[in-house]
């Protein structure tokens, strides 16, 4: 109503009511302050509009027009029930004020809340005579109402826990969602803290959530432990956010809690099955990959194998339990000249033609080495093979062993053949050559048997049979001297005397060289000797060639030595009994008999300052019957360095002299390898260094 | 007077028998000295029999001068046959050689000989040889075989 119209209205007033002027000027401000605030219409007592004010027709979207001789069913929105209108005009008929909130519909059909208050008025007999409805928009009202009933069903709809509470932590709300998580009913702990529902190890987190509350932050979806009534913990899943009042102060918190100890249970077993499967998945693909890494492996060994197989020298043969070759390498069938069959055993021999090693008889099926394999056995035998493109038969030496499995089961047999037809060959060649040279050694020792006894039937012989004469010759010319000793002119006597001689001496002669026959034929007798020993003997026995002669000896000491004492005397004795007689002519004769070392040898040596000789004749001296001088200077046999030199080689030693012409000589000996260890040159040092 | 031959001389050479007797002859020994040519007729001496049944085993030689080369039977076949028997075993035997065989003399002496010399070439020392053998076996040895003393030379001769 705009101020003119209130004008108006107070001027029409005014103006018909002089007399109550101020009642109705009264009544007109009522009814002005009324139109401002509420929404107004009055009807007869049918119900039929007469009058509507400025807000009705806004909040209706009708105009006066439209509405006044209507009646209010032009707004029914259908909300409400016929008993509700029924009640409604019970009252207002009785005579009673009505009050209740309508819906009703606009005209473009929206619908519109109103707090609606009925007042009859009535005449003067206290009858309704018409009614006046007082509303007030309440739409925001019922709307927000609405919502909220909305919400709170929802709320109460809800499997979630939704409880709300104070700042201080006292639970205030409790839905049924609630109810069934924690299992109190909400009577039991509205006022409560909300500790309760909290395991002891976590009521601290209150406070936090407190806390954060009060600074007007949410906590959203934290997953905690929280504890039913019956004390089993669940597993909660919780979204707190501050309630503020209207004007924005926080006054509470409202709690969102979802079970979740189910859920949990279940992403812990999907987890579980997940890394359970991730394993599988995993260990599916390792398996997979080591089949195919295992494949590759193996395929790669079988190229090698095949290559390594193709390439031996040595025939290489396979077979299973059946007789079935499993292996027949290009050696084998170049051995055999056959590639493998599949036949039985028993046709072996006969199909690759295979004979025992004296290469007649065919080889029992029993008896053919691989065959012996697959039975267990381990063999080698030589095996004579008829090849299909040699003339000769090819001699094999087989190797077979049974196969086992990791069980030691026994799973076919392998046989190596090697071609041993050359060195068979050769072998024979060999064996003939051994049987031909032992032929010839037998031969020749028997020769040299029948030279040895030729030998000592000569110097037997020679012994008895030369010896013999010059013992006539000898004798019957003393006899003959003897005898005829006045008729024999004295030439006659005197030549006869020069046969005796020669007879005598052709008599040494012969002693001399039957002893040197038998040394070459006499075993050596070694034992340790002291050579120094066998030195003074010598030259004890030789004193009486010194008499009436100025010698002087220069004795070394000599070294133990492992020879034959009895040869070796000899060595000295010849040796210092030419040493003598070679130094006749000197005064005094100087005989040095000592040792030196030459090349980690002992060398042993007898010098003299005799007549020596000239070197050039050197190969002379060491001969039988070789002299260098004459009988009529020096007497001899010639036989004494032969000896010596005999006897030193049957040592294994060495003999050898430096001389020089009248500047005497130096006949050095060596006694063989027996008397070269390192004891002996250590002695023979330290002897040096006395 | 018998004339006891006291030493048998087996010996084949000629020239060996006449230098032996020379020899012995000059120590006036030859007269007891009976020569047999080879083994065979040395053995018929020593055992009595063929040309020599008539002796008697009562009258052995109180020598044997015995050579190792002889015809017939070998001197050391002589030798062991004499040394084998009981009869004969008891008799000196010297071998008188030209032979220096060791295996001779190995084999003489295991056989039982007395004395094993080598004929000396030269005839002094043969002499010499001779004169010792005779003087020692038939003069100073003192033999079991029989009981006669010592014959003195100058009778024999």
């Amino acid at each position: 109503m705009t101020v003119t119209e209130r004008e108006r209205a107070e001027g029409a007033l005014g103006k018909s009511l002089p007399a109550g002027e101020q009642a109705l000027k009264e009544f007109a401000d009522l009814k002005f302050a009324l139109d401002q605030h509420a929404i107004v219409a009055v009807t007869d007592i049918k119900g039929t509009i007469t009058y509507v004010n400025e807000k009705f027709c806004a909040i209706s979207q009708y105009s006066k027009d439209e509405l006044v001789g209507q009646d209010h069913r032009i707004l029914n929105s259908g909300h409400h029930s016929k008993e509700f209108f029924k009640q409604m005009y019970q009252t207002i008929a009785s005579g009673k004020v009505w009050h209740d909130e309508i819906k009703n519909r606009a005209k473009d059909g929206s619908f519109y809340w109103v707090d609606a208050t009925i007042v009859p008025l009535l005449d003067a007999g206290g009858k309704p005579r018409q009614y006046m409805a007082i509303r007030t928009d309440v739409t925001e009202r019922k709307r927000a109402e609405e919502a909220r009933e909305r919400l709170a069903a929802v709320v109460e709809s809800s499997d979630d826990a939704i409880i709300s509470k104070t700042l201080d932590g006292t639970i205030n709300a409790w839905n049924r969602g609630a109810e069934q998580v924690f299992g109190y009913a909400a009577a039991e702990v509205i006022g409560e803290p909300m500790v309760i529902l909290m395991p002891a190890e976590r009521v601290n987190e209150e406070s936090d959530i407190l806390t954060r509350i009060r600074r007007g932050e949410s906590v959203e979806h934290f997953e905690t432990v929280r504890v039913r009534k019956d004390g089993r913990r669940i597993d909660v899943s919780v979204t707190i956010s501050p309630i503020r009042d209207s004007s924005g102060v926080i006054v509470g918190a409202s709690k969102i809690a979802r079970d979740i100890t189910e859920r949990k249970l279940k992403e812990e077993q999907r987890k579980q099955s997940e890394l359970q499967l991730a394993g599988q998945s995993q260990e599916l693909a390792r398996r997979a990959d080591e089949l195919a890494h295992s494949r590759r492996a193996l395929e790669t060994q079988t190229v090698m194998l095949q290559s390594v197989l193709d390439s031996m020298g040595e025939g290489l043969i396979a077979a299973d339990l059946e007789g079935h070759f499993l292996i027949w390498n290009n050696a084998a069938k170049k051995l055999m000249g056959r590639d493998a069959a599949d036949l039985p055993t028993e046709r072996w021999t006969p199909h690759y033609k295979v004979y025992l090693p004296d290469g007649i008889t065919p080889c029992p099926p029993d008896r053919l080495p691989l065959v012996r394999a697959l039975h267990g056995e381990s063999v080698q035998m030589e095996m004579m093979v008829e090849h299909p493109e040699r003339a000769n038969r090819v001699c094999l030496e087989v190797t077979a062993r049974p196969l086992r499995d990791s069980q030691g089961n026994l799973g076919g047999g392998v046989a190596v053949l090697r071609d041993i037809t050359e060195r068979k060959a050769a072998e024979q060649k060999v064996q003939e050559l051994n049987q031909n040279l032992e032929a010839r050694v037998i031969e020749r020792t028997a020769e040299l048997k029948a030279a040895n006894k030729e030998l000592e039937a000569f110097t037997y012989s020679v012994s008895h049979d030369l010896r013999a004469p010059l013992r006539h010759i000898s004798g019957f010319t003393k006899i003959l001297v003897e005898k005829f000793h006045s008729s024999l002119p004295a030439e006659a006597q005197q030549h006869l005397q020069l046969i005796a001689q020669g007879a005598n001496r052709m008599g040494q002669l012969v002693d001399e060289l039957l002893k040197l026959a038998r040394l070459g034929r006499q075993a050596l007798s070694v034992e340790v000797t002291e050579l120094s020993f066998l030195v003074k003997d010598v030259v004890t026995l030789l004193a009486p060639e010194t008499v009436g002669r100025q010698v002087e000896w220069k004795i070394d000491e000599l070294p133990s030595a492992e020879c034959d004492p009895v040869l070796i005397r000899q060595v000295f004795q010849n040796l210092i009994s030419n040493a003598l007689k070679y130094s006749r002519p000197r005064s005094p004769a100087v005989i040095e008999i000592g040792r030196t070392e030459k090349e980690g040898e002992t060398v042993i040596f007898v010098k003299d300052n005799g007549v020596g000789f000239d070197m050039r004749y050197m190969g002379k001296l060491f001969g039988v019957f070789q002299r260098l001088h004459l009988a009529e200077e020096f007497e001899g046999t010639g036989i004494g360095l032969a000896t010596v030199e005999r006897i030193i080689k049957k040592h294994g030693g060495r003999v050898w002299v430096e001389a020089e012409l009248d500047r005497g000589a130096t006949f050095y000996f060596t006694l063989g390898s027996r008397n070269n260890s390192v004891p002996q040159i250590a002695a023979a040092v330290a002897g040096a260094a006395r | 007077m018998n004339i006891i031959q006291e030493i048998l001389l087996v010996e084949d050479s000629q020239n060996d028998i006449d230098l032996a007797l020379y020899a012995l002859r000059e120590e006036r020994l030859a007269n007891s000295i009976f020569v047999v040519r080879d083994g065979k007729e040395a053995l018929d001496y020593l055992f009595c029999r063929g040309t020599f049944a008539e002796r008697s085993f009562n009258h052995p030689p109180k020598l044997v001068l015995l050579d190792l080369k002889l015809p017939k039977i070998d001197g050391l076949q002589v030798l062991r046959e004499l040394k084998n028997d009981p009869r004969t075993k008891t008799i000196p035997v010297v071998i008188m050689t030209s032979s220096t065989e060791e295996r001779d003399l190995v084999e003489g002496y295991s056989l039982g000989v007395n004395s094993y010399i080598q004929k000396p070439v030269d005839f002094e020392q043969f002499r010499t040889t001779v004169k010792t053998l005779g003087m020692y076996w038939l003069v100073v040895n003192r033999s079991p075989v029989t009981d006669q003393a010592p014959t003195r030379i100058g009778e024999s001769y």
